[in-house]
């Protein structure tokens, strides 16, 4: 099998050449970063105990609307996105092993707990119409504490489910990796953690330590998984050529640039330098948002573009076999 | 318990590509969707270069990812092994397209209806074929192993993989008999005596560890 040569004008996807994968492009990356930013400013808001110091609109605090906001978006992005979109519903019909599923389930649990426990925050013209339920916001109370815990779970699912998605079939080995939704996870943690610190700076708060050592903490981990995911299985049909069009082909100076440079590297100096000096947190609390905006989209972006499935006939002749009477 | 299976012996194929018409007539798919194509590429070197041929097909896998991967349900494995789908439970996700392997997934964004079929043929004019419906635009279609003739077949008593009717077509029209069908749970079934006379055989991707049911004879 010295040469491989597919000849078929008509074939585009049972073939004998590494295919990339075309079904999942922009609209997906996107909604795997609103997902993810949304479930995290949600729960590391909440964590670090800064959600009320963040602003509010209408009396509801500010970074949990964009954290709804955020996933609504996502999901309509994603459902806008489907054959079918009015179907959208039946997705939540496969728990059993669809992470999908699961996914959308959870979206619908974060923003229908979430919603609840902020509503009695809603303040019109004064009046708080929904004042009388017996939590708050803050979820001070034991009902609060109760849903805040539940949405607060939903939001690990929200951030964590996208990158699962991706890595549980083998079809792709590129993603078949836990480290793709750690990747996702810890991105999306990472970026949450800069949001958080842009609404502190806009909202005239202090952005702290604490938020600066975490957004350390998620990029330093954030980078360990991306690197330790491309260093290994690096020979594995399908991998193989994954890393050659992400390391040295058309996606080069989007990956090495826009996700390791000026997505990992300069952020977590920046956040270093912050740390040590007091007068520069405001502007590096702007400054990681912009650019981990971008940083974070093409992560997805290039990880889908780079889904390559390896040639079918390639494994062929060192697979195990299997005959009739072995089954 | 029956086990649909389909060995292909593909030092028998001659690239014909009479199972793709076939297959693309009995199940009328869209224009652009083909679920049985044979990938022709060329092996060796002037002057001792050849040509071979791989048919291909969905691999009616024992642990379908494409199946575990759909969100809602529109993927399902009937107790003899055929993965079927229902384009009324589809919300084109194509979760599936990704999680198969083989590419055997097709989604076709066509004309609502579109398929080869026309001149108002119907089900009821044209009885024997069971897939003779409307394509949905926007939700997945695959292979079935022609279930719809496999049933047919049984209700009138035929065996699949022996008589014609109840066979797959591409099996049925392939005029170097490279396509072998029958039940794998059965020892004298076609598929088994080929495989035991031809075996060992070969599947596709074994790294995906799905359990296909389409083997490969060299």
């Amino acid at each position: 099998m010295s040469e491989l040569r597919p000849q078929n004008a008509f074939m585009d996807r049972f073939d004998l050449e590494p295919k990339v994968q075309r079904v999942w492009d922009v609209p997906h990356a996107t909604w795997f970063t609103l997902m993810g930013v949304g479930g995290g400013l949600f729960l590391l808001s909440r964590l670090l105990g800064v959600t009320l110091d963040l602003g509010r609109v209408l009396g509801l605090p500010l970074v949990d609307l964009l954290s709804f906001l955020a996933i609504a978006i996502g999901g309509l992005i994603l459902i806008a996105d489907l054959g079918k979109p009015f179907r959208f519903w039946r997705a939540v019909l496969n728990v059993r092993t669809s992470w999908i599923s699961w996914g959308a389930i959870s979206d619908a649990v974060f923003l229908v707990c979430g919603g609840v426990l902020v509503i009695p925050d809603l303040e019109i013209t004064g009046a708080r119409p929904f004042g009388s339920l017996p939590w708050d916001a803050e979820a001070s109370t034991a009902w609060g504490r109760a849903l805040e815990i539940v949405a607060g779970a939903a939001a690990v699912v929200v951030m964590f489910y996208a990158g699962a998605v991706l890595a549980k079939p083998r079809a792709i080995p590129y993603w078949h990796s836990a480290a793709i939704p750690l990747q996702f996870l810890l991105s999306a943690a990472s970026l949450s953690m800069a949001t958080i610190m842009l609404l502190a700076v806009l909202n005239g708060a202090e952005v702290t330590d604490a938020e600066l050592w975490w957004f350390v903490a998620f990029g330093v981990a954030t980078l360990a998984t991306v690197l330790i995911h491309l260093s290994s299985s690096r020979e594995r049909p399908g991998k193989r050529e994954s890393l050659e069009r992400l390391l040295r082909g058309r996606y080069r100076a989007a990956f090495l640039g826009g996700v390791l440079l000026s997505g990992s590297l300069v952020p977590l100096v920046l956040a270093l330098i912050a740390l040590g000096v007091d007068g520069v947190r405001d502007i590096a609390g702007v400054v990681l948002f912009v650019l981990g905006v971008p940083a974070a989209f093409i992560l997805r972006l290039l990880t889908l573009r780079v889904g390559i499935f390896p040639p079918v006939r390639d494994v062929l002749g060192g697979a195990a076999t299997v005959t009739a009477a072995t089954r | 318990m029956t086990r649909w299976a389909m060995a292909i012996d593909t030092a028998r194929c001659v690239g014909c590509q009479a199972c793709t018409i076939a297959c693309k007539t009995e199940n009328e798919t869209p224009g652009d969707v083909w679920y049985a194509p044979v990938v022709e590429y060329e092996v060796g070197e002037f002057p001792n270069a050849r040509m071979e041929f791989l048919p291909m097909l969905c691999n009616q896998c024992e642990d379908a990812p494409c199946i575990k991967a759909c969100p809602t349900n529109a993927l399902s494995r009937r107790p003899d092994g055929i993965v079927m789908y229902d384009q009324d439970d589809c919300c084109g996700s194509r979760a599936c397209m990704n999680a198969c392997p083989y590419g055997a997934l097709h989604i076709t964004f066509g004309a609502e209806g579109e398929s080869l079929r026309d001149g108002g043929r119907t089900e009821a004019t044209v009885p024997d074929k069971g897939s003779a419906r409307r394509h949905q635009r926007g939700t997945i279609q695959k292979c079935t192993f022609c279930a719809h003739r496999i049933d047919s077949g049984l209700e009138r008593g035929l065996v699949p993989g022996i008589d014609i009717e109840a066979t797959p077509a591409c099996v049925v029209t392939c005029p170097a008999e490279c396509r072998i069908f029958g039940d794998l749970e059965d020892p004298t079934s076609p598929v088994s005596t080929y495989l035991q006379e031809h075996g060992p055989a070969q599947v596709l991707r074994a790294d995906a560890e799905t359990g296909a049911h389409v083997l490969y004879v060299d």
